[in-house]
């Protein structure tokens, strides 16, 4: 499959620090793929060189011609005393495409009702975005990435701080995107356990390591050990993958695993 | 009544053009959690007037005594660029670095105003003399505010997005800075200059108050516009009706009424809520 972006050894950070180093990977059109970390593991730094707003220290990476990102951001990053329905939030995905100074017009309301009524909402269209739930807000976020008809979905952190029923909607609906609109996705998140059961390939971002590959060859007791530096188990639950921490698990040395 | 207030009627215009300007920037003002940014702003400007009364009573630069706009401008700009870029990101908490300039600004108007020879004169720059409005200055207020208030109009979609999400509209290409940058420049451009007649004080009223009113009462952006420019002119107008035939001081009264307007809309937001 055709590669939408690819890194080329690339060093990744922020002025003369570095944050991770040489990484070479790429991602296909039609992937599915988790990027898991710890906070501060340097996911983000990660996201940003792919949505093209951080430029590698060193090395490249290379977007294909004519790509267009559909960027859902976390929950809390965006303001929500702004007096706003759901609709004008939705509507903002295509203001690049509207024009400069020019307003939204009949049909950008119209393709932001059906964004809106794929990912089932529509009935809140009117309502104000503070009055909504958790889970409905993120459905406001992820129909205003959809209403830019983005080449790849940019979820981060699309579960944080939800109840298990939002947990499952939300994953579902991202699923069903990747599946029915054959739609390339990345999501972000430092729930392993969350992301693994829903995505074909991970990318783990972990004490300064990353490694990437299709699911069954990262969620592996070798992998995840070395990885994490703590002994874990990976069970299978009902064809769901768990990864356990061991009670008695120390930190392990890079060496002993 | 009404012939007393139309002996002021320039000074009425001035304040309303004054309120205009700063009810529709002080809506961003407001939802950006920038309000003490405007504050410390408009010590700036006012700060800029008393170096230039204090430089012109020294015998330098003669000109600045009958045109200190030209340093509150200037260091007005320089606040703009300072917060504008995201100045006091680090160690030092962002609120820390305006109270540090807000504090400093303030006590430098007053040293400088002190020891200029035309300070006597003209420490009613610092305080605003909203009665000493000319058909002038009322002039040079529109011609302020309207290429200011276009600017807001013909951008409100790119200022509302950078304003709500700013990550999510770099990755759709918005210059985020550039964007940041000329709304805070706005900004600067209508409290440089409305300083000079009205007072730290009330044109921080303007920039809170009437857009407080607007969130309280309207649930979009259309309304909450509409509401916060409908209460600074009824402020202004109000306001300076009461304080010309009852003497009492003009800016006060127009900030007493846009608190009264603002408990009125906190008493019609508590009524929508049963």
């Amino acid at each position: 499959m055709a590669e939408l972006v690819s890194f080329d050894h690339a060093t990744l950070g922020y002025g003369r620090r570095v944050i991770l180093s040489d990484l070479t990977f790429a991602i296909p059109e039609g992937d599915f793929l988790g990027m898991v970390g710890p906070n501060g593991a340097g996911k983000t730094t990660i996201l940003r060189a792919i949505l093209r707003t951080l430029k590698p220290l060193a090395g490249t990476v290379t977007h294909r011609p004519g790509i267009r990102f559909g960027y859902v951001p976390q929950r809390d990053q965006v303001d929500y005393n702004f007096p706003l329905t759901v609709i004008d939030v939705v509507m903002m995905g295509r203001y690049d495409r509207i024009g400069l100074a020019r307003r939204p017009r009949a049909i950008d309301r119209q393709l932001a009702c059906t964004a809106l009524e794929h990912v089932g909402i529509l009935e809140l269209a009117d309502q104000p975005l503070s009055a909504l739930s958790g889970g409905q807000k993120q459905r406001t976020l992820i129909a205003r990435a959809l209403v830019g008809q983005p080449n790849v979905l940019v979820l981060d952190e699309p579960t944080n701080g939800m109840d298990l029923v939002a947990t499952t909607q939300i994953l579902g609906l991202v699923r069903e995107l990747h599946e029915r609109d054959k739609l390339t996705v990345l999501m972000v998140s430092h729930a392993l356990n969350e992301v693994a059961n829903y995505v074909e390939r991970i990318a783990l971002v972990v004490n300064g390591g990353f490694r990437i590959g299709a699911v069954d060859d990262i969620m592996t007791v070798p992998v995840l050990s070395e990885m994490y530096r703590i002994p874990v188990d990976v069970d299978n639950l009902n064809g769901h993958r768990v990864v356990v921490a061991r009670r008695d698990g120390q930190t392990l040395p890079v060496s002993d695993v | 009544m009404f012939d007393a207030v139309l002996l002021f009627r320039e000074a009425l215009y001035g304040a309303l053009v004054i309120g205009l300007a700063c009810s529709v920037l002080g809506v961003y003002v407001v939802l950006r959690r920038i309000v003490f940014v405007g504050a410390a702003l408009a010590e700036l400007s006012s700060a800029g007037i008393a170096l230039a009364l204090w430089l012109a009573g020294r015998g330098w630069m003669l000109g600045l005594a009958t045109h200190p706009i030209a340093l509150a401008l200037i260091l007005t700009i320089a606040g703009v660029l300072f917060f504008g870029a995201g100045g006091g990101r680090g160690k030092i908490p962002p609120d820390a670095t305006i109270g540090v300039t807000y504090a400093v600004a303030a006590a430098m108007g007053i040293i400088l105003i002190s020891k200029a020879k035309t300070g006597e004169a003209h420490d009613i720059f610092l305080q605003g003399n909203i009665l000493g409005i000319t058909r002038a200055d009322t002039m040079v207020l529109i011609a302020v505010a309207v290429p200011v208030l276009v600017v807001h109009a013909l951008f409100y979609k790119e200022f509302l997005f950078v304003s709500f999400d700013r990550e999510t509209a770099r990755t759709l290409g918005y210059r985020v800075n550039f964007w940041n940058l000329l709304l805070y420049l706005t900004l600067g451009l209508v409290i440089a200059f409305a300083m000079q007649f009205a007072g730290v004080m009330l044109v921080f009223n303007f920039l809170v108050l009437p857009a407080v009113t607007g969130l309280l009462i309207s649930r979009s952006m259309t309304g909450t516009f509409f509401w916060s420019i409908l209460s600074a002119l009824l402020a202004a107008l109000i306001g300076f009706s009461l304080s010309v035939p009852f003497d009492l001081p003009s800016g006060p009264a127009i900030i007493a009424v846009s608190g009264a307007l603002a408990a009125l809309a906190f008493l019609v937001r508590l009524a929508q809520r049963r």
